[in-house]
């Protein structure tokens, strides 16, 4: 009799069966295909690329002091810094006395009243010659009250207590720094009575309607305040701007310089040795700070505004490069991270290797979060390759050709670049889904610029009024946008229009992280789902 | 034996081979795009979403007064036709999209093969497909410009666009806006054009919409963003899609890098420039 | 027009690999030329060459004396049959048929007869997607009869086919031959061939290594052996030797004989009285005539069996 034949067994040691196996697997798979690898590097390219050309290739041009025509570094703005380094405007009438040591001043604020440019003002006026070019009115952020100052120049730090014509009591410090009091204009009958007490390095704000019952509005630490300090009046009114049509109504244009008159009666706590003074750029509008003491009744007149400079079309840094311009090439990189991502599961179906793929991994939902952890990290490196190609090398091209970039801090330069690799990570992950659903590559290609790309375009490119622009920026996956805002919207400065444009978007980082991960979660639950009930 | 020697009866050049043989391959790409189902779905989808969003956007559309105060078109210089016909932006997208997979289909399946064994005159073939696609993006062209038209009459002067206050309420009758309805319709024929020579020149189609999408989107805004008036300016008078819809502009013509019809030129040199690359390559490369 | 096929002299490289290097033959009416050669031989890349798909780096490729390129409605002049999935999955047979025809200047009457020629008519409307793969080759075959060719190429139409279908398809292509057409089909597998080709054109590393009959072929063959089952192997040999045979010994007392028929055998061996009883011829098959002729120019080898 013959014998039988053992049964087979392997000799191969059997490694483990791990979610770890399964993405060694994947990322293998990732790596070996030339194309996609190339797929990546042109996103790269393409991102840190036009950055640097951004920068490289900027090019202003201006009018100088009498109509000749300059360019380049010649035309960069340059701005008072403020306590933090941030641009600042600091130009007002300040009616002012020193102090030493700690104190309080108290005032009441009887009326408001303005000036603004007549109706046919032309954009880059340099201001009323007389008052026939003027019209009475109000600027709706005009300010008068009481200050306490480090000292007379520009930049310096500072508390305030105001009436901010519509918009009620305020106190504001440091430029950035605002809180909102009682709401309502003020006039003879509505007066208000507005408090500053000084101790050490905190400065305490209050309000009364009626001098007797206070509440307080604020309390504020401006940490190394030296002990001598000016206190005293101000007055500043802002630039008259209105929206600019050559931005659709993103932007925002000059009109001239506005002026407010306020009247304060009652001051107490501080002596009677008062000096006026412009403080700011008074040879830009001669004449239009002043101030009038009558008995108890100050009359304070001027024009400017204590705030800080947002960046942006049609503000006063609209020649200064931002980061955001640095970033332009993120659309460029964000179609090619989706294609690559795409094709890296429609190309499995092309060929049927997904049959091959789930016969080595039954459990398919493991597959999918393998694929995806893989297009999430190549994506997340290229993003961040990319955005500080462009955010530091292009800072570092633009400041070495003499151009003003708007600045931001390190910080925030770091949370922009993070954020541009997780932006780019989670579309990448949507991509990847959206190929699963639809197991075809140009149809989920197609999906995935409308659903990410083109609302941005539409956005960026002012062909939605602002209004819907908003709307598509907090609603589709392009929410994830929010990851780049390198620079803050200030609510209490008037002037600029915050747009998509000037990269400014509608909700906050973590904000427009939730959507676009709540729409990657989603697209995935659905591709898991149908990945499960299809067959392969 | 190397050389080709006429067969009895057939002629091999002259008016009736050539015309005789583009006419069956023009028959035969129109059969393969109408027993496709997709094609019919991507017809109804192209129309749908650009009426869909030109609806929306002019129902958001609020009237937000410039320096002189109220809802005049020298106050906010809003430009009602070009507000009817934002759905463009979207539509176009499927446009492209069915003259990528008209083209990359075949490569994808390897059927390009057979339609090169079918008809072996190359050029041919992409003679056809294109009167083929562009009949299709055609009609998908007029539905959706009409669709748009119609959302902009009705809905726009309800929201301060109206003749009462100055504004030309989009129709037909007026050149201008004939202009930029219709140029619209072109406009969405020669992107078309663009995406067809481009999936021919790459032959796979995810790669092509991706370029086709990239190219239209990107340029315009690298143009937009770019702080460098002079560079700005150029790239706006050759970016394809920047260009091409400047036919739509009824407002501020005259602030345009580009005239109109200039505009929608440069948009067809490139859709040429395309096919060309696309001609090059189909019939240089081995099939 | 003749029905024929003339390649003369192609040479193709893709990047460093060579794929046809002078590669030469006639394919002539009435029979069925089997194309034959191991897998990387350049049989695909020929028949692409010859409709003009891939272009030759030299030589000349002729359907009845024309480059494919100048022939009007080729698909009336010849019918291929390359890759039987280059389908849109989502179209239906009968379009797919329908489309081919209205490019010849053919109608859908002509589509549907194809389609009851291979038996598909029932599942005409489905979607090809859906196609088994006999289903398949069987519409390839509808396609590439359309405009009812003189001649007609097929790139391995056997492979994946159950026996029931490769019977079917080798009597078709035998009934193609004989009302006159050229048939070239190609195939690595001999097997299949062996009752169905006339001619065989044996390829390998991009030439012609043999141009015959399927007759010549296997007379050519060295493979002719006979078996003889003897108690006096050695004197068998010595014997055997004697008269011009080649003796090799596969048992004690089993002995393979090649170069002598089995009548000079059974001669030799009464002659002197060698004792003997079985005598069984054994005939080449035509595998093994081409597993002689291309040994060397097998691209792929499997590891340790050989």
């Amino acid at each position: 009799m013959t014998v039988m034949t053992p049964p087979y067994r392997s000799e191969l040691s059997s490694g483990r069966d791990g979610f770890g196996q399964l993405l060694h697997a994947e990322w293998t798979k990732f790596r070996t295909v030339r194309g996609w690898i190339i797929g990546l590097v042109i996103g790269l390219i393409a991102m840190a690329g036009l950055g640097l050309i951004t920068a490289g290739g900027a090019q202003s041009s201006c009018q100088g002091q009498g109509g000749s025509a300059r360019s380049g570094a010649a035309c960069m703005p340059s701005f008072p810094l403020g306590p933090a380094g941030e641009p600042v405007n600091d130009s007002f009438y300040f009616v002012h006395q020193p102090l030493t040591g700690d104190g309080t001043i108290t005032v009441r604020v009887t009326s408001m009243t303005g000036l603004l440019p007549s109706a046919n003002a032309q954009p880059g006026s340099a201001g009323p010659a007389s008052t026939g070019d003027t019209r009475p009115g109000l600027y709706p952020w005009a300010k008068a009250g009481i200050i306490i100052k480090e000292n007379l120049n520009q930049g310096s730090a500072y508390a305030a207590m105001m009436v901010a014509a519509d918009n009620g009591v305020r106190m504001q410090w440091n430029y950035t720094g605002d809180t909102p009091g009682q709401p309502g204009a003020v006039g003879p009958a509505n007066p208000r009575w507005l408090r500053l007490t000084r101790s050490g390095d905190v400065i305490t704000g209050y309000e009364s309607a009626d001098g007797t019952h206070w509440t307080q509005v604020g309390a504020v630490t401006l940490s190394g305040l030296p002990s001598a300090v000016q206190v005293g009046l101000f007055a500043a009114s802002p630039q008259y701007t209105v929206k600019s049509q050559a931005f659709a109504g993103t932007g925002t244009i000059g009109l001239g310089p506005t002026q407010v008159t306020a009247v304060f009666d009652h001051v107490s706590g501080v002596g009677d040795a008062w000096t006026g003074a412009d403080i700011g750029r008074p040879e830009d509008y001669p004449g239009f700070g002043d101030y009038h003491q009558a008995g108890g009744r100050f009359t304070v007149t001027g024009t400017g505004d204590i705030a800080p400079i947002p960046e942006g079309h049609g503000g006063d840094a609209d020649s200064a490069l931002t980061v955001s311009e640095f970033l332009v090439g993120t659309f460029a990189g964000l179609i090619a991270l989706g294609v690559v991502a795409a094709l890296f599961i429609t190309a499995e179906y092309r060929r049927n290797l997904i049959r091959v793929t789930f016969a080595a991994s039954p459990r398919r939902g493991r597959v999918l979060a393998a694929k995806a952890v893989v297009v999430a990290a190549v994506s997340f490196v290229v993003g961040v390759l990319g955005a500080a190609a462009g955010v530091l090398l292009g800072t570092a091209i633009a400041h070495a050709r003499g151009y003003y970039v708007f600045p931001v801090s390190g910080a925030t330069e770091v949370k922009v670049i993070i954020g541009t690799g997780l932006f780019a990570a989670v579309a990448a992950v949507l991509a990847l889904a959206i190929g699963a659903i639809v197991r075809r590559g140009a149809a989920a290609v197609a999906i995935v610029i409308v659903a990410i790309a083109v609302p941005i375009f539409l956005a960026i490119s002012a062909a939605l009024p602002l209004g819907a622009a908003d709307w598509v920026l907090r609603v589709t996956p392009a929410a994830g946008i929010a990851l780049q805002q390198a620079y803050t919207q200030y609510g209490q400065v008037a002037g600029v229009i915050y747009s998509p444009l000037s990269g400014y978007y509608p909700l906050s980082w973590w904000a427009g992280l939730l959507v676009m991960c709540a729409w990657a979660a989603a697209a995935l639950a659905g591709a898991a789902y149908l990945l499960r009930r299809r067959d392969a | 034996m190397t050389e080709a020697v006429a067969s009895a009866g057939y002629p091999t050049w002259g008016a009736r081979y050539v015309w005789g043989g583009f006419w069956d391959a023009l028959h035969a790409e129109w059969t393969k795009l109408r027993t496709l189902a997709s094609t019919w779905w991507l017809l109804l989808a192209a129309a749908a979403l650009t009426v869909v969003v030109s609806a929306a956007v002019a129902a958001a559309y609020r009237c937000s007064p410039g320096a002189g105060g109220g809802c005049t078109p020298a106050a906010t210089g809003a430009d009602p036709a070009k507000i009817s016909l934002t759905g463009v932006y979207l539509g176009q997208v499927i446009v492209a999209l069915l003259a990528v997979l008209a083209v990359g289909g075949e490569y994808g399946t390897g059927m390009i093969r057979v339609t090169l064994a079918a008809t072996p005159r190359r050029l041919t073939v992409l003679a056809a497909k294109t009167v083929v696609v562009t009949g299709w993006a055609l009609v998908a062209g007029l539905a959706s410009v009409a669709g748009s038209l119609l959302a902009g009459r009705l809905i726009l002067p309800g929201h301060g666009l109206s003749a009462a206050n100055g504004y030309v309420v989009p129709s037909l009758a007026n050149g201008t806006d004939l202009r930029a309805f219709g140029g619209s319709v072109l406009y969405l024929v020669l992107i078309a054009v663009l995406a067809l020579g481009v999936t021919t020149a790459v032959r796979d189609s995810a790669v092509a919409i991706g370029l086709v999408l990239g190219l239209l989107y990107l340029f315009t805004i690298v143009a937009g963003v770019i702080p460098n008036k002079d560079l700005s300016r150029h790239l706006e008078q050759i970016a394809p899609m920047t260009t091409g819809l400047y036919i739509q502009a009824t407002e501020g013509v005259a602030a345009l890098p580009l005239a109109p019809w200039q505009g929608l030129g440069v948009l067809a040199l490139w859709a040429a420039g395309a096919l060309l690359l696309g001609a090059a390559v189909l019939r240089l490369r081995d099939a | 027009m003749e029905a024929t096929i003339e390649v003369a002299g192609l040479r193709k490289r893709f990047g460093p690999a060579v794929a046809l290097d002078g590669m030469s033959f006639t394919v002539l009416p009435g029979q069925v030329t089997g194309f034959v050669g191991p897998n990387g031989a350049g049989k695909s890349t020929t028949m692409r060459v010859i409709l003009g798909l891939d272009a030759a780096d030299e030589g000349a490729a002729l359907i009845g004396g024309q480059p494919y390129a100048t022939l009007r409605h080729p698909l009336n002049h010849v019918g291929a049959l390359l890759d039987a999935a280059a389908l849109q999955p989502s179209r239906s047979a009968r379009n797919h048929l329908l489309w081919l025809a209205h490019s010849q200047g053919l109608t859908g009457r002509r589509a549907d007869e194809l389609l009851t020629l291979t038996g598909l008519e029932s599942v005409a409307k489905r979607k090809a997607g859906g196609y088994s793969l006999g289903m398949r080759q069987r519409l390839g075959i509808a396609a590439a009869l359309l405009g009812d060719p003189p001649v007609l190429m097929m790139d391995e139409p056997f492979n994946g086919m159950d026996p029931e279908g490769i019977a079917w398809m080798r009597s078709f292509l035998r009934g193609l031959a004989a009302e006159g057409r050229a048939v070239l089909v190609s195939s690595h597998l001999m097997s299949e061939l062996q009752d169905t080709a006339d001619h065989l054109v044996v390829v390998g590393r991009g030439r012609v290594i043999a141009d015959k009959s399927v007759a010549d072929l296997i007379a050519a063959a060295s493979g002719d052996r006979v078996q003889l089952r003897t108690a006096a192997p050695a004197e068998a040999m010595t014997v055997l030797a004697h008269a011009g045979g080649t003796v090799a010994a596969l048992a004690a007392d089993l002995l393979t004989v090649s170069g002598l028929s089995s009548t000079r055998i059974v001669a030799a061996l009464t002659a002197s009285h060698v004792p003997f009883s079985e005598v069984s011829a054994h005939r080449a098959s035509l595998e093994e005539a081409y597993m002689e002729l291309t040994r060397d120019s097998v691209e792929f080898h499997a590891g340790a069996s050989s």
